[in-house]
């Protein structure tokens, strides 16, 4: 990676916003010691790397010269919005604490915080001034600064975020919503919040993440989550980035899964101009499960890039993966799966699918799904596919009464919906049922389907 | 109800059909043999309006309206029902969705008022009762992960849901057993009224046991060759079509 790669004529000038991060690297230093040598390390792992461009291979289809050409403002006042904005942006309904961020900043007085027991929330903000906090042993570990420059970006400016914890043994029923309200200011604000959550020892937590702007904000939200999951550990990790298509998303969520633990991951975009996920996760010890959902449903000009990632590192380890795109008028999908079967890792299974629905002649899609096997016993699967609407399906629809247009939306509805269902919490599901609707061009066709189940 | 007059078409340039007549009145059953190849699900996806197929002569009339100026869901709105030989699986649109939308279309376009989801449920489940079909299939994907004989036990309770004017069956017989047969050609009985017609389109005889039919025909070389009444279906099955053939072309 080149200190200039964002900059596609490699002249020596840093882009507007990479200046920028630059000069809000160089901020004041903290109370925390953990904290600041933190920063330190994150800030160097940025600075040796710098923007990525699409010369790197992780990169090759995701063109940043739109986001690099803003300067992002950093850290000035956090705007209040009205309680009727930010209810109208959360998804009602659900039981459990609430956490409110606006740009990146937590707001207590938009959460709500009930005690519960055997779960342990921290704002993270509130322990970076007390020399005295004692962080995470694995905070900013999980996630390789030296792999990720926007997570390098985020780490050496460690402030914001969230620390969850569960204890031993508990199940917890109640999912914890994280909401991350992003909203304009007179020039694009830039905010990188850290997630970071410590799944115990048998115990079972749902936590939702949901990004969504308040106008049509051109800010960038940069998010690192770090997800530890201790020895028979369950967590189910939501994440719908619904932000305005003007804005500029970029996450990473890196996930360590114990002896016995399982992940399951629902990952949904439907908003952003421009957005980029990197799923990676380690399944460390025998038994150690993941389920990776995706969906992205995009229209305009939107993009929207996915890079997953699942490393066996131990037998009986088992992996599998949807991810579906609906793609309509200019909008790019990018998919690139990666799973790796290291030697020794015996008796493993990793499914792997990626398919696409192209709605429009113009809409795009890059997908590449990869296997690197270095054991010999194991069940592995990978596919992806990229077409239109199944005809004969839309033939039968129509030859019961059907009309053309409404059976386009129902089966591209359906489409999505195999990912959707798997929601369990159900006012989420509702919302991305809600949404995919709203993606698709004749959304008013298909509105008596949502929650229409007889 | 239905006239079909020297109906020509074909299919990815193929012509298959060749100048076929057909007279069908309200309340008749008729049955439509034929050798594979015949040109008998030709006929049945011209009838539905499936892309395709192409008419390169001749006239479909319904009803006093051109049938093949309307698009396929008009058809389905005007009573034509087609009993897919191979029914589609459509996995995350479940079967109650399908079966409502389906029912009110067409409630909508005869100006009738649609029927909520108690009203509906009540003629749904009567009409499964009717096809032995157990309730929990509701809230499947249509046809998802359906063995053959559910598949088209589905259709005729579509069928029977939708009470269409005009049905045409084809080879709904194929893939069944006995016990199968018996339902699926039990739900088609059921539906006969003075007001319906019904066309099966079918290779074997087997079916007509089930379901008398007031008229057969063969069809061969895409015309209709021979009419008769079921004693034809009968003799078709002990001599074959190929004496049809001869006597078609003597």
């Amino acid at each position: 990676m080149s200190q200039t790669a964002a900059n596609d004529n490699g002249a020596a000038a840093l882009s507007a916003a990479e200046t920028a991060f630059r000069q809000s690297l160089a901020g004041p230093m903290v109370a925390n010691a953990t904290v600041s040598a933190l920063r330190a390390a994150g800030r160097a792992a940025f600075e040796a790397t710098g923007l990525p461009g699409i010369r790197d291979e992780a990169w090759k289809y995701t063109n940043l010269r739109a986001l690099a050409r803003r300067a992002f403002a950093h850290g000035g006042p956090v705007p209040v919005p009205d309680d009727a904005a930010v209810e109208s942006a959360a998804i009602g309904g659900l039981a459990g604490p609430r956490l409110v961020f606006v740009n990146g900043h937590y707001v207590a007085e938009l959460s709500d915080l009930p005690t519960v027991s055997g779960l342990d929330i921290a704002s993270l903000a509130s322990l970076i001034q007390d020399p005295e906090a004692e962080l995470p042993e694995n905070l900013c570990r999980l996630a390789d600064p030296g792999q990720h420059p926007f997570s390098a970006l985020n780490q050496g400016l460690l402030e914001h975020g969230v620390l969850l914890r569960t204890h031993t043994g508990t199940v917890i029923s109640d999912p914890v919503y994280l909401l991350f309200l992003s909203v304009p200011g007179a020039e694009p604000q830039t905010c990188h919040p850290r997630v970071f959550i410590d799944s115990a020892v048998d115990s079972s937590l749902s936590v939702l993440e949901h990004y969504v702007s308040l106008g049509s904000s051109q800010n960038l939200t940069n998010v690192v989550t770090e997800l530890q999951l201790d020895r028979g550990s369950r967590l189910r990790h939501y994440r719908v980035q619904d932000e305005a298509t003007t804005a500029f998303h970029v996450g990473g969520v890196f996930a360590r899964v114990g002896r016995d633990a399982r992940l399951e991951s629902h990952n949904l975009h439907f908003g952003a101009a421009l957005a980029r996920l990197d799923l990676e996760v380690a399944l460390n010890q025998p038994g150690a499960e993941v389920e990776m959902n995706g969906l992205y449903c995009l229209g305009g000009r939107q993009h929207v890039d996915n890079h997953t990632r699942v490393d066996h590192f131990a037998p009986h380890t088992r992996s599998t993966e949807d991810y579906r795109g609906v793609l309509n008028d200019r909008s790019r999908g990018v998919f690139n799966g990666k799973a790796i079967v290291h030697e020794d890792a015996q008796k493993i299974e990793a499914h792997q699918s990626n398919s696409n629905l192209l709605l429009s002649e113009q809409a795009e899609v890059d997908t590449k799904p990869e296997l690197e096997i270095y054991a010999d016993d194991v069940k592995c699967s990978h596919g992806a596919t990229v077409g239109q609407l199944d005809q004969t399906a839309l033939f039968y629809l129509r030859s019961r009464g059907i009309d053309a247009e409404a059976a386009r939306a129902l089966l591209t509805f359906a489409f999505a919906e195999a990912v959707v269902g798997r929601v369990e919490l159900e006012p989420v599901r509702r919302r991305l049922e809600t949404a995919v609707a709203g993606a698709l061009p004749d959304r008013s066709l298909i509105e008596n389907l949502i929650g229409a189940d007889a | 109800m239905l006239s079909i007059n020297n109906l020509q078409a074909s299919v990815g340039g193929k012509q298959i059909l060749n100048g076929l007549d057909l007279e069908v009145e309200a309340g008749q059953v008729h049955a439509i043999m034929g050798p594979n190849g015949s040109g008998k699900s030709t006929l049945a996806n011209v009838l539905a309006g499936r892309e395709g197929y192409e008419v390169t002569g001749g006239s479909v009339v319904y009803r006093d309206q051109d049938l093949l100026e309307l698009a396929p869901e008009e058809r389905a709105r005007e009573g034509v029902f087609l009993a897919f030989q191979y029914p589609v699986e459509i996995p995350g649109v479940n079967n109650a969705y399908l079966l409502k939308a389906a029912l009110n279309a067409q409630r909508k376009h005869r100006g009738e008022p649609e029927l909520d989801a108690f009203e509906f449920l009540a003629l749904v489940k009567d009409r499964m009762k009717l096809m032995g079909m157990d309730e929990s299939f509701l809230n499947r994907g249509v046809n998802e992960g359906f063995s053959g004989g559910e598949k088209k036990r589905n259709e005729i309770l579509q069928m029977a849901v939708l009470e269409p004017r005009l049905a045409v069956l084809d080879e709904t017989d194929s893939g069944l057993d006995i016990d199968a047969l018996r339902i699926v050609a039990g739900g088609v009985n059921s539906l006969r009224s003075a007001d319906r017609a019904i066309v099966l389109v079918t290779h074997y005889q087997r079916l007509l046991d089930y379901i008398e039919p007031d008229f057969v025909h063969v069809l061969s070389g895409g015309r209709i060759v021979k009419t008769g009444d079921k004693d034809l279906a009968l003799e078709l099955e002990s001599r074959g079509y190929d004496w049809t053939r001869e006597a078609a072309s003597a």
